[in-house]
């Protein structure tokens, strides 16, 4: 009864979150926190990478608010919605008073223009969550109603801040608008949105300073006076300003694993990897399935195979994550197959594999040898490299390791397609046609396309499956084709899936309320409180 | 200044011009040698954008454009010192240079004012007790130091000074969300300045001190000294205003062509003390491929550089009015 037991999670979850603690929430105060690298920008318009979608998520906000792991969508700019049977028509009715940050009333004409002029075209998922949309109407300043193509079972996903921020018509200029200088506008840099907090003071390379939107439309909220950002560019120096209490939080792994797990000790600490499940990071690698000995499945079950996950977890990341067993994280509690068992560990059955496929170990017990990349985004990365190399060699795969910065590596693997494996992570997101089905589905076979299929795994049967789960609604039938999509991407191993990756975020024990949903750091921050 | 000075400067300012020149196209091709472009990263910052996406960026930053055509466009706005729009941060990027550049001077200037005091003050007391404990305890240090990495330093200085001490902040540049009246915001940010600059001067002192410990036992041996001692001078006078300032020279000359140097060293400084400054900007810009960025920074940089080695040859003329410009 996989409809029951996702309910039941969701339940509990949204339980755990009713049951405040038994501070007082108090007003007022500043919470400091850091994040490296320093935001490019204000708003996710013009990145939606994670130091920009950490502020930008409280000065902006979208229709919607988001509750519990699973993603619940509760009134926010929006107080109420309606969605046709046929779902393609949903009805949002505006809440009344709400007001930009610069005073101006937030009206209907905003949302029409932010979506149409503004997210869908610029926007990194504009056209995935709203290029079905026909036409967006609005008979009054108060009501909005988008008309769809056809349905799409995660548009009521689309609503949230960092996803589809609301910005205000009168915030750019005409020419602006008419030559498409959206992502250069004048306001992305000095933003005007709806949120709780508003931009004080950005001085770049040291700090951003956000305060209390007076004129918030939830009573009482924000409880904060000041949101800090402040920029310190190396871990170590990150890790000694959040024990000394300079800092208040680290989010989304923003401190090496090792401090974290030294800092989640402390007494004054809290270490937690909650409030990610809306965000669902999976880690695997990347394996490029045009030429032998790759392309033989079995060479890659056995690749998995040699793999012990548990030890990755343990050793590299030290325990945060957890092994992955497909493609959809676990925490998804509308669309993992629970009855998944883990991936095995197993290195006997993976030497015979080979065997079996004709690979046999040479003279010096090497069967073949691959170039390895990774991921450059820090030491753990390497370490799991040199790991991987260890136990490839004992089921007689020898590998040979190769290191580029970013901008190397993206053109390595998507536009170069020059690569044997590569580790890699990509986010589930709350729904897994947005972050699943990118990576897999044969159309995505593009060269140059970022996260895509750049395995050049082409399998009809799954590219069917895919395109039917898109139109589904959320419930038993769909849960159903996902579990049959996870079943073959285990089977066929176009990547080898290795950790449900977890983001620990670590603060100090005067701050509450973080944790509220599945995507936590990227909220609003108005029900937050130090004491 | 006479006339010979003005004129020198003149000619050494307008030798300013083909050395950025160079400097911007040398810039320009290694940075276009290596793979990927800002796009490529951005899209990728952005995890699910489509190829669509990725070329609509690449469009914008007229990355598309010929090779040749992408350089001359940017040499000839270089020309008239508009230095373009970051393409990752969509900034100006002189904004975003002068808002860092401050931050940098600051600290390269504390940072030089230290080496130079401290280098030079125990390179001539260990000079005048050469051979002795003093001479060997200071030798050692400096060698000490002159081997230790600098990020290391800085870390064991903020777990010192700052974590065990409590003595003073372990980064930023000031505090952050409070109004200060302006003095006290002068001491908050010298306060925030001492670890840093300590840490990039005293790589500096250890080399002035051995230098000038050297070039002062040089002096000692020439006959001007002997003939100040034969006056009947004090050993200290002998020392500070005769032996000094002549031994001075070549650690004025050395400090000149190390300000450069200090300006790649304090990249890494910047880092472990998050300073704002311009160095972790030069290196986000390197990994974002931010090539307007990139050849702004190197370009301002030059011309401090540039700018600097000039002053040091006017000090020349100060510290030995012998030398004149011509």
């Amino acid at each position: 009864m996989p409809s029951f037991s996702a309910r039941t999670l969701l339940a509990a979850s949204l339980l755990a979150l009713v049951v405040v603690p038994a501070h007082a929430q108090k007003k007022g105060g500043t919470l400091t926190y850091t994040f490296h690298p320093e935001p490019t920008a204000m708003s996710t318009i013009s990145t939606t990478a994670v130091p920009v979608a950490l502020i930008a998520t409280k000065i902006y906000e979208s229709l919607l608010e988001y509750e519990g792991a699973g993603m619940k969508p509760v009134p926010g700019l929006a107080e109420s919605w309606t969605v046709s049977k046929d779902q393609k028509t949903y009805t949002f009715k505006l809440r009344k008073g709400v007001t930009w940050h610069d005073g101006k009333p937030f009206t209907s004409a905003d949302v029409k223009f932010s979506i149409e002029k503004v997210v869908t075209p610029f926007h990194s998922r504009g056209k995935t969550y709203f290029g079905e949309v026909a036409a967006i109407e609005t008979p009054d300043a108060l009501t909005v109603i988008f008309k769809l193509k056809q349905p799409v079972p995660y548009f009521m996903r689309a609503f949230q801040a960092g996803e589809s921020p609301l910005m205000p018509r009168h915030g750019f200029s005409d020419e602006e608008i008419a030559t498409g200088k959206i992502r250069t506008a004048k306001i992305m840099q000095n933003p005007v949105g709806t949120g709780p907090f508003k931009l004080k003071e950005w001085k770049k390379g040291s700090h951003i300073i956000l305060e209390r939107n007076p004129a918030y439309w939830k009573p009482g909220r924000p409880y904060l006076d000041q949101v800090i950002l402040r920029v310190l560019p190396d871990g170590s120096a990150r890790a000694i300003a959040v024990e000394k209490g300079e800092v208040d939080l680290a989010p989304m792994s923003g401190l090496p694993p090792a401090e974290i797990q030294r800092l989640g000790k402390l007494p004054t600490m809290v270490a937690s990897q909650d409030g990610n499940d809306g965000l669902g990071p999976i880690m695997w690698l990347e394996v490029n399935n045009r030429s032998k000995p790759l392309s033989d499945v079995r060479v890659r079950q056995a690749m998995s195979l040699a793999i012990d996950r548990r030890k990755l977890v343990d050793v590299i990341w030290y325990g945060q994550g957890k092994p992955a067993s497909g493609p959809i994280v676990s925490g998804n509690p509308n669309h993992f197959d629970k009855s998944l068992k883990p991936l095995e560990h197993d290195v006997a059955k993976a030497n015979k594999l080979l065997d079996d496929a004709g690979y046999k170990r040479g003279a010096n017990g090497v069967r073949f040898k691959l170039s390895q990349n990774f991921l450059p985004y820090g030491e753990e990365w390497v370490r799991q490299a040199e790991y991987l190399k260890q136990e490839f060699r004992k089921v007689g795969i020898e590998v040979e390791t190769q290191s580029l910065d970013m901008g190397g590596w993206l053109k390595r693997i998507y536009t170069e397609w020059d690569y044997d494996f590569t580790s890699n992570f990509t986010h589930n997101y709350s729904d897994p046609t947005i972050g699943v089905q990118r990576a897999f589905i044969s159309t995505n076979i593009k060269r140059g396309a970022t996260f895509s299929n750049s395995m050049d795994y082409v399998n009809e049967n799954l590219d069917a499956l895919l395109k039917k789960a898109a139109l589904l609604e959320d419930g038993p039938a769909r849960a159903k084709v996902w579990a049959e999509v996870q079943s073959i991407l285990r089977r066929d191993m176009p990547v080898i899936f290795l950790i449900e990756m977890s983001y620990s975020h670590i603060w100090n024990k005067r701050v509450h309320g973080l944790i509220t949903n599945g995507i936590s750091m990227y909220s609003g921050w108005d029900g937050v409180w130090v004491d | 200044m006479n006339k010979g000075t003005v004129l020198f400067v003149g000619r050494r300012l307008l030798q300013l011009v083909p050395v950025v020149l160079a400097i911007a196209a040398l810039n320009f091709v290694l940075i276009k040698m290596a793979p990927g472009d800002a796009a490529d990263i951005l899209a990728g910052q952005m995890g699910h954008a489509t190829l669509e996406f990725t070329e609509e960026l690449r469009r914008e930053f007229g990355l598309d454009l010929p090779l040749i055509e992408q350089f001359f466009t940017y040499i000839s706005r270089l020309a008239t010192l508009d230095l373009g729009v970051s393409v990752i941060q969509q900034q100006p990027v002189l904004d975003l240079i002068l808002d860092r550049l401050p931050a940098t001077l600051l600290l390269m200037v504390t940072a030089i004012a230290v080496a130079i005091a401290s280098g030079v003050s125990l390179g001539v007391v260990a000079a005048r007790r050469q051979g002795g404990w003093v001479d060997n305890v200071i030798s050692v240090v400096a060698l000490l130091v002159y081997a230790t990495p600098a990020f290391w330093l800085g870390l064991m200085l903020i777990v010192f000074f700052s974590i065990q001490l409590d003595l003073l902040p372990s980064g930023g540049m000031m505090r952050i969300g409070v109004s200060q009246s302006p003095l006290a915001l002068a001491l908050d940010v010298a306060r925030h300045l001492v670890l840093p600059a300590l840490t990039l001067g005293l790589f500096y002192a250890a080399i002035y001190a051995r230098l000038m410990r050297a070039s002062m036992l040089e002096v000692y041996g020439q006959d001007f000294i002997t003939t100040a001692r034969a006056k009947g001078l004090p050993e200290r006078a002998v020392a500070w205003s005769h032996a000094a300032r002549n031994a001075l020279l070549p650690v004025v000359t050395l400090a000149g062509m190390q300000i450069g140097h200090m300006l790649g060293g304090s990249i890494l400084i910047e880092t472990v003390f998050g300073w704002p400054g311009l160095g972790r900007l030069v290196f986000d810009a390197l990994q974002q491929r931010d090539l307007n960025l990139l050849l702004g920074i190197l370009f301002v940089s030059s011309v401090v550089v540039v700018l600097a080695n000039l002053v040091v040859d006017l000090l020349y003329g100060l510290l030995d009015p012998r030398i004149t410009h011509k």
